[in-house]
């Protein structure tokens, strides 16, 4: 079990050794072919393991495996070791598998492109480091984890580095996600003053409401710059830069989920810091409503799309915030696999359409390519939650937890249903601009129907294979009738809400609703054309201006850094240090100058020099003395 | 002692390191001002021996003795030095060798 936890971990970085040593000694191909194969014997290890996880009774489901000493100073010591239990398998089984799915629609997807070596061996490299996040068996080796998918996250979406664009939205990634680390980091320091240790368990001891509070607020930080929630949230459309799959894998199924993984496994210092917790919730629902209202404008197809991840992320945080770990990590999974497939089958339209990711210049697009639709509809479905695919399971049961939490639960319930509705009209007024209607002048022009060789079978079956677990993957729990993952991660989070079936049910009932009347609203505007899409002039600017977050942060930050620098460079280091150390050279320069003027190179006057001085201190000598 | 005094033997050393000193100073043919440093030197050694000779001690004998090695080697460098310059045909002038770039 512990060994097939090591290989899973370890498959992914030997296939992105093997891939970076090897250069140009195997095909493209061939590279690509490493690293799929890598994920999947990486997935086959997470099988083992969560086979050997199933053969235990509850309270043994928990195995450190310790390969050696990592870092040790003084008292301090922490282990390069691996922790199996329930919630990290799971992760796993996410990770790897639908890791493994997207790398294999990668083969068709980059097939052809300049640098694909490279790519395989990003993508090889990011699974690993997701890997080591979720499998790290101490806060120290889930900090190395979270760092390194951040930088392989900015090593993908700049990947495309003959663009600007991609370059400064990688650096904008990598910035915002600094700050996390950084305050995670800092929740870290605090914990090893309080207990000298980084182990997991160290998250369950009594700390003063003050630095149980500063503690959790560290790691929210980390959480939310990670998955792109309020306030830190700006970057994560930017990030659509970056090729579809690396939107599908790190920006839709797994990096970005990584912030519900950190508060449902430090949940302990969340529940003895309940401020923190609900402004984690608070943050979520916030987030979801934003991200909701910013979708309804997106034209880029890929944006659309990441808009409505940062919101599912935002019903995500929601519930971990509530104490619904379960129902959290549910929809984390169900999330993997819509959102994934979404993201995929529109990588399918953008390599139809010639790399065109406007939305207003698709159209018609349902009658070109039948079975993409199909996908993407599958796909809409589950994500707006319509009965019985995979959203309605898990988003419902987030939304009815809330229930049980208050009346401030009740406000963030409010808010969830607010944002069902909201994302039945962006998600179905993307699928009718882009395969409503009929065939657009330039989907007629550009369109070339997708390949049937094996490049176009690597980028179906993935779609396939996702689309069928959108519409099943949910059925593994229904709240109300059977609830086998709360049960699974029973041991690791204790669920702090228990909602009675009647909340499950009445939310249920409005959720689909509202998501239904979602759907409508965009059919009547979209689709059926019955009335103008409305025009908010205002609303339409803020929108588009996605809140002026951008341009708050460019005002606030930004621009008096580098005014704070232009001041630097023009008063101190202009005058004192590039003038100063010129000046030095100048006047150093002139007085060699000056001495130089001694040697003439003529050997008499030298000679006449030695002689003329003996002479002058032979006198001296002689009238010293 | 027997002979003329402490006195004239320096008077004679000091009249070859004058010599010598003057040949250095205002020749420019580096083979004469080599020559005018070894009329220099056995000035220097003159007045050495005859303060050895004067005090019955040994160490001014031995210091000569080390002044000539050195001069040996001295010429044999020099003296290179002009055969090379010779060959290259570049003038034997010291005025005009006044730069360190070959």
């Amino acid at each position: 079990m512990v060994t097939g936890a090591w290989i899973c971990l370890l498959s992914p970085l030997a296939a992105a050794g093997l891939i970076t040593l090897a250069g140009t000694r195997i095909t493209r191909r061939g590279a690509g072919y490493l690293a799929t194969a890598s994920c999947f014997v990486a997935f086959g290890g997470a099988i083992a393991s969560f086979a050997g996880l199933l053969g235990r009774d509850g309270e043994e489901r928990e195995v450190v495996s310790t390969a050696w000493t990592w870092l040790s100073a003084g008292s301090y010591r922490s282990g390069f070791e691996i922790l199996v239990d329930p919630l990290s398998v799971l992760m796993m089984l996410i990770v790897s598998g639908v890791g493994g799915l997207i790398v294999a629609y990668s083969l068709g997807y980059m097939d052809r492109d300049d640098e694909e070596r490279r790519y395989f061996a990003y993508m090889a490299l990011f699974v690993f480091s997701m890997l080591l996040l979720v499998q790290g068996g101490n806060l120290l080796l889930l900090l190395a984890g979270w760092g390194m998918v951040g930088l392989s996250s900015y090593l993908l979406i700049g990947y495309w580095h003959e663009r600007p664009s991609a370059i400064a939205a990688a650096k904008k990634a990598f910035v915002m996600n600094a700050i996390g680390d950084a305050t995670m980091a800092l929740a870290f320091f605090l914990l090893i003053k309080e207990g000298n240790s980084l182990e997991f368990g160290i998250l369950g001891g009594e700390y003063s409401s003050t630095t149980a509070n500063l503690i959790a607020l560290g790691l929210l930080g980390g959480a939310v710059a990670k998955s792109a929630q309020l306030p830190l949230q700006t970057w994560l459309p930017d990030a659509m830069e970056g090729p579809t799959p690396v939107s599908a894998l790190i920006h839709a199924a797994t990096m970005v989920t990584a912030g519900v993984y950190l508060i449902v496994r430090t949940h302990p210092i969340f529940e003895q810091a309940p401020a923190i917790a609900d402004l984690a919730a608070g943050l979520g629902a916030g987030t979801l409503l934003l991200a909701g209202l910013i979708a309804l404008v997106q034209v880029d197809i890929k944006r659309v799309i990441a808009y409505s991840t940062m919101s599912q992320i935002g019903y995500m945080f929601l519930g971990v915030g509530l104490g619904a770990y379960a129902n959290g990590m549910f929809h984390l999974i169900t999330h993997a696999f819509f959102k994934a497939l979404l993201f995929m089958a529109a990588g399918i339209v953008i390599h139809a359409l010639a790399d065109e990711q406007d939305i207003r210049r698709m159209g018609g697009l349902r009658q070109l390519m039948p079975r993409t639709y199909l996908a993407f509809f599958i796909g809409s479905l589950a994500l707006v939650g319509i009965f019985p695919f995979a959203g309605f399971f898990s988003k419902d049961s987030i939304l009815a937890a809330a229930m049980d939490a208050g009346a401030y639960g009740y406000i963030l319930w409010t808010a969830g249903l607010i944002g069902t509705f909201l994302t039945g009209l962006y998600t179905f007024r993307l699928l009718y601009l882009v395969f409503g209607g009929e065939p657009s002048p330039f989907v007629r022009e550009h369109f070339h129907a997708p390949r049937r060789d094996l490049v176009g079978i690597s980028m179906a079956v993935p779609v396939a294979i996702l689309a069928v677990l959108s519409v099943i993957g949910g059925w593994i729990q229904w709240a109300p009738l059977w609830h086998p993952i709360e049960t699974w991660l029973e041991t690791v989070a204790e669920p702090l809400v228990t909602p009675a079936s009647w909340m499950d049910w009445t939310t249920s009932a409005i959720a689909l609703l509202l998501g239904g009347a979602g759907w409508l609203v965009a059919w009547l505007l979209y689709s059926a054309h019955t009335y103008q899409v409305p025009r908010f002039a205002f609303a339409q600017r803020v929108l588009e201006h996605k809140f002026y977050f951008d341009e708050l942060y460019d005002a606030v930050f930004y621009r008096p850094t580098v005014r704070i620098a232009k001041a630097f460079y023009r008063w101190i280091e202009n005058p004192l240090i590039a003038g100063g150390t010129t000046e030095l050279g100048d006047e150093t320069r002139d007085l060699g100058g000056l001495v130089a003027r001694l040697q003439t190179g003529l050997l008499r006057t030298y000679a006449l020099a030695i002689a003329s001085s003996v002479a002058v201190l032979a006198i001296v000598f002689v009238a010293v003395k | 002692m027997n002979g003329p005094g402490i006195a004239w033997y320096l008077a004679v050393a000091g009249f070859l390191f004058g010599t010598g000193a003057l040949g250095v100073l205002l020749r420019r043919n580096p083979l004469i001002v080599l020559l005018s440093l070894e009329i220099m030197l056995n000035g220097a050694n003159l007045a050495l021996i005859s303060f050895a000779r004067l005090h019955g001690g040994h160490d001014g004998q031995i210091f000569a003795l080390a002044v000539m090695a050195v001069a040996a080697s001295e010429v044999v460098v020099g003296l290179g030095l002009i055969v090379a310059l010779n060959r290259k045909r570049i003038p034997l002038d010291v005025d005009r060798l006044s730069s360190l770039r070959g």
